[in-house]
């Protein structure tokens, strides 16, 4: 916050230093609620201010009141608040209102922008309309604004609704605090701040466990590739030196060297020498980076998987199930492939070049020059080709997404398909889809099919300067028919290298992003965590305290608006309140699936985020508003919380939580086993076994959030019964629309958006005749009418 | 033979006639009800602000609770109407874009200058995702702050705004 203003006199002299501050991409980020004042208000506000008047607060807008982009003022000094708003015209129209007037200051938060608004006695003016980049801005400005109408109304401060929290729960970030870059959506680094030269270090530090292989792998193929070069040279020898005299003697009659059969047969013998050595160790060097390559996708897999563990909740709700399926899966084999194959086989492919250049300009430069000619072509065409498939394949990887979006959303909800018998138009939906693909894919193809004869063409070119300019050295008596025909052999060798390095950028590119979207996960810190001197709290004893505890998922609303109360060890609260009202997000508070942004929720004292999460958690039993099974037996799920527990206690446990009874009737009883998300077994059944699992665990804090509400009330009633001898001693949330649920309960607690409505025993609240009182008497009609 | 229910009697317009809009000395929208009780400050609210901005506007009142619905707001009066679209126009606020300067970034995030009806802008996205295109080449765009725009029909614009927006949709 700003302490001092500036007087008039300093205005002259930081309005030359006012840059254009339009179209600012960056500087307007360093939030300021003092901004310099352009010099064209300079002249007006000399009028305007008294003397000794300084501005406190001054900031600008982006937006105008008529709808368009332009700049507007708001500003505030100790006495008066101005508002310059040019509206098109040639001169701001000013409004100036006295501190003194001002009974409130609002921000009306509409789609798309923001306007402050001005309310005194006699009526209300808007100020400034500005779009949401400045929304931070200005809510900032507020408070600083409203601190000065408190001086000038000293006794008003207490009583005035002016002073409105502001919860910044500040989760999303949305730029880069370094360098003021947008985060990517899926991210939390800023890709820009993580240099391109750490993250390849950091990718090779996974490799470098292996070296023992990988470089063992990697001079074995440069020496393949040393080798590969060799044969055309054999090639030549054989025509040079054996051949052609060969011919030439016989053309002129006159009989072969006798020793030449012996050295052509060593020749050849040399040529599959050489074939066979690649071939051999091709084949072993392949299995070894294999290896290399399988044992860093496990290590990175098992590292980011591990650490997705940990992370927070808000992770996971920020993100796309798919979305980190396929990081996990998909971008962990694309960096397999680029540490293990990428990086050797680009340097295998640049030594195989050099090679192959060194032997032709040996051998004769000038025709070396002209077999390079083609090659930037062929790059050129490589890299231009490359970047159209990649466009290609990019809007066709779109729509095979668009076949599993629609396969996601049409499986699992086959049964409203059926329902509203919409068969048909789910498969027109996928037959469109499947035919794009069919169209996108038949667009490669054109691609495909023009690109060989190109590629074949270009190569062509350097054939035919071969002969043209080789034949002409021959002719000449400068160049052998060997050489020519090393030459040749290289021409089509080059081919693949260059093609490989042509597409290196975009290798290099695709494992770059797959790396930020790996380490995006293994770099994520868990919001929720244990401190470094968090404390065990082997026996808690169950005592819960809010304290003014405020929670936002989304920094836009407050969930939990401000909520403080305490519950005694072994007490049983009751949550009740509309639907939304934040029930189950008070919960969430308590388990630290979140914690508050403001505020503190203690466990016998302990602030909670001061406790070791393994001991809070391993106190705590929940059973969730929409229980989740895991794939397994009945058996397994009840006992997920304590796989040590004996047949006996899982016995105990379901027949607490009224489910034994209903297991035993499945052919396989208690090692049936439930799917996805419990299906085989009815809504009611499922929260049952999830009573039984949490029940199971022996917690000290028991959270039953909507535990019983699919089940029948006579199936309630004796899961009460069984609770109630079970809640001896344990502190127990309850939330339960049907209030009969809560009859054990010592007290209730009312929720109301966010803040505690009504707090006490059922009969201390029906006494007071509130909410509460009123929630119960529509039940009991409700129920009378049942009864009939 | 009893007449099912028809569903479309569960909704009832304000009747255009009858409804009265005004500002009060507070700037804030007051809406005389076809009842005759009156209430300000009243919020407009489009249902489907999509796909028919113009139609089935939701008045509520300060708590959020629902006075009314507004069919069309071309049948109300003339007065009425301006003033309802006025306040429709500021609780909305999407600029079209016309032209597209330059459009550059990576990993999804991308930075963009741009021409709009009601001046030049330049925002960032965040992903992809921010970018979601209808029917008819109409495109709809939600930047890093929550600012909103729209491309009418994309395939109308200018060659050089095309290619640069085809490398993201
Ligand atoms: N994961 C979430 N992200 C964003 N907002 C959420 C999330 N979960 C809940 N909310 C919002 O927070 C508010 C409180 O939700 P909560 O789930 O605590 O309600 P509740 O009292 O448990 O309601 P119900 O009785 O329907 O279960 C609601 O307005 C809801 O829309
Ligand atoms: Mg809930």
């Amino acid at each position: 916050m700003h302490s001092g203003g500036f007087s008039r006199r300093d205005m002259h002299r930081m309005a030359r230093s006012a840059g254009s501050r339009n179209n600012a991409r960056r500087s307007d980020l360093e939030m300021t609620t003092l901004e310099e004042v352009p010099e064209t208000l300079q002249g007006q506000l000399e009028d305007l201010l008294e003397s000794e008047e300084e501005i406190r607060v001054a900031i600008s807008t982006d937006l105008q009141f008529n709808g368009t982009y332009g700049t507007d003022w708001v500003l505030a000094t100790e006495k008066r608040l101005l508002a310059f708003n040019q509206n098109g015209a040639p001169t701001p129209e000013v409004r100036n209102i006295a501190l003194e007037a001002i009974d409130q200051i609002e921000i009306r938060e509409l789609h798309g922008n923001n306007y402050m608004k001005v309310r005194t006695s006699e009526g209300a003016f808007e100020v400034a309309r500005y779009s949401k980049r400045f929304a931070p801005k200005f809510a900032e400005a507020t408070p600083e604004i409203e601190a000065l109408i408190d001086k000038i109304k000293p006794e008003e401060a207490e009583t005035s609704k002016r002073h409105r929290k502001y919860v910044d729960a500040g989760k999303n970030k949305t730029r880069c605090e370094t360098c003021g870059r947008p985060i990517p959506r899926w991210s939390d680094v800023c890709p820009n701040c993580v240099e391109k030269g750490k993250l390849l270090v950091r990718l090779l530090r996974y490799a470098i466990p292996f070296w023992k292989v990988s470089v063992p792998a990697l001079l074995i193929m440069l020496v393949i590739r040393l080798v590969g070069v060799y044969p055309p040279i054999l090639s030549k020898t054989l025509i040079d030196d054996i051949l052609v005299p060969a011919t030439m003697a016989v053309t002129g009659g006159q009989p072969v060297d006798s020793g030449a059969f012996g050295q052509l047969l060593t020749i050849v013998l040399m040529m599959v020498g050489a074939h066979v050595f690649t071939a051999v160790f091709s084949a072993v060097r392949g299995y070894m980076m294999t290896w290399v390559g399988q044992r860093i996708t496990l290590t990175l897999r098992n590292d980011a998987f591990q650490h997705m563990s940990v992370l927070s909740l808000d992770f996971y709700q920020q993100r796309e199930t798919g979305n980190l399926m396929s990081r996990i899966t998909q971008d962990v084999g694309r960096l397999r492939d680029f540490i293990a194959e990428g990086l050797q086989d680009i340097i295998g492919d640049s030594m195989a070049l050099v090679y192959m250049c060194i032997i032709m300009f040996v051998i004769n430069w000038q025709l070396a020059l002209w077999v390079l000619i083609p090659i930037p072509l062929i790059i050129l065409f490589s890299f231009y080709f490359g970047h159209k498939m990649h466009k290609v394949f990019h809007v066709l990887w779109r729509r095979y997404a668009g076949i599993s979006t629609i396969l996601a959303s049409t499986i699992p909800g086959i049964r409203v398909v059926k329902a509203f018998t919409r068969e048909k138009y789910e498969v027109d939906r996928f037959q469109e889809q499947t035919y794009q693909v069919f169209d996108g894919e038949m667009n490669a193809a054109k691609l495909w099919t023009l690109y060989q004869p190109i590629m074949t063409f270009l190569t062509y070119i350097g054939t035919v300067l071969i002969w043209l300019v080789g034949g002409r050295q021959i002719l000449n008596g400068e160049l052998t028919l060997g050489e020519i025909t090393l030459f040749m052999t290289y021409m089509t060798q080059f081919l693949q290298p260059v093609r490989t390095l042509a597409q290196m950028n975009r290798r290099f590119l695709r494992a770059a992003t797959s790396a930020e979207r790996v380490f995006e996960i293994l770099d994520t810190a868990p919001s929720v965590a244990s401190r470094k001197d968090a404390i065990d709290l082997p026996n808690m004893r169950g005592q819960v305290e809010f304290r003014d505890v405020f929670f936002s998922y989304d920094s836009e609303k407050n969930a939990i608006n401000g909520v403080s109360f305490t519950t005694k060890p072994g007490e049983m609260i009751g949550l009740v309140g509309h639907s939304g009202a934040g029930k189950s997000t008070l919960i969430n508070l308590v388990t630290r699936f979140y914690d508050p942004s403001e505020g503190e929720i203690l466990i016998d004292g302990h602030d909670s985020r001061d406790i070791e999460l393994r001991s809070l958690r391993g106190q705590i039993g929940v059973v969730l508003q929409d229980p989740f099974l895991f794939e397994g037996t009945i058996a397994d799920n009840i006992g997920y919380g304590k796989p040590e527990a004996t047949r006996q206690e899982i016995i105990a446990a379901a027949k607490a939580a009224n489910a034994h009874d209903f297991i035993v009737k499945f052919p396989d009883g208690y090692d049936t086993t439930v799917g996805e998300r419990g299906a085989r077994v009815s809504g009611g059944e499922r929260q049952r076994i999830s009573i039984a699992r949490a029940i199971l665990k022996n917690p000290r804090i028991l959270i039953l959030d909507e535990a019983t509400s699919s089940v029948d009330t006579e199936t309630e009633s004796r899961i009460q019964e069984a609770l109630g001898r079970l809640i001896q001693g344990r502190t127990v949330f309850a939330i339960a629309h049907r209030l009969s649920t809560l009859k054990h309960a010592n007290r209730l607690v009312v929720l109301k958006e966010g803040t505690v409505d009504e707090i006490g025993t059922h009969e201390e609240l029906i006494a007071k005749g509130g909410t509460y009182a009123n929630l119960c008497e529509k039940q009991t009609e409700l129920s009378k009418i049942r009864a009939w | 033979m009893e007449q099912p229910i028809q569903i479309e009697d569960e909704v009832q317009f304000l009747d255009p006639e009858r409804l009265k809009i005004s500002r009060n000395q507070f700037a804030e929208l007051e809406a005389e009800l076809p009842d005759g009780s009156v209430h300000a400050p009243v919020e407009p609210v489009r249902t489907f602000p999509l796909t028919q901005p113009d139609q089935y506007i939701s008045l509520l009142d300060a708590h959020k609770n629902e006075l009314g619905l507004v069919e069309d707001i071309n049948q109300l009066k003339e007065a009425d109407r301006t003033i309802l679209a006025d306040e429709l126009e500021k609780c909305y606020f999407m600029p079209k874009i016309t032209k597209i300067h330059d459009l550059a970034g990576r990993f999804g995030v991308t930075e963009w200058d741009a021409e709009t009806e009601v001046g030049s802008v330049s925002f960032d996205l965040r992903s992809r995702n921010d970018i979601t295109s209808l029917d008819r080449g109409r495109i709809l765009i939600r930047d890093i702050d929550g600012n909103r725009y729209e491309i009418v029909n994309y395939h109308k614009l200018d060659p050089k705004s095309i290619t640069l927006l085809e490398t993201q949709i």
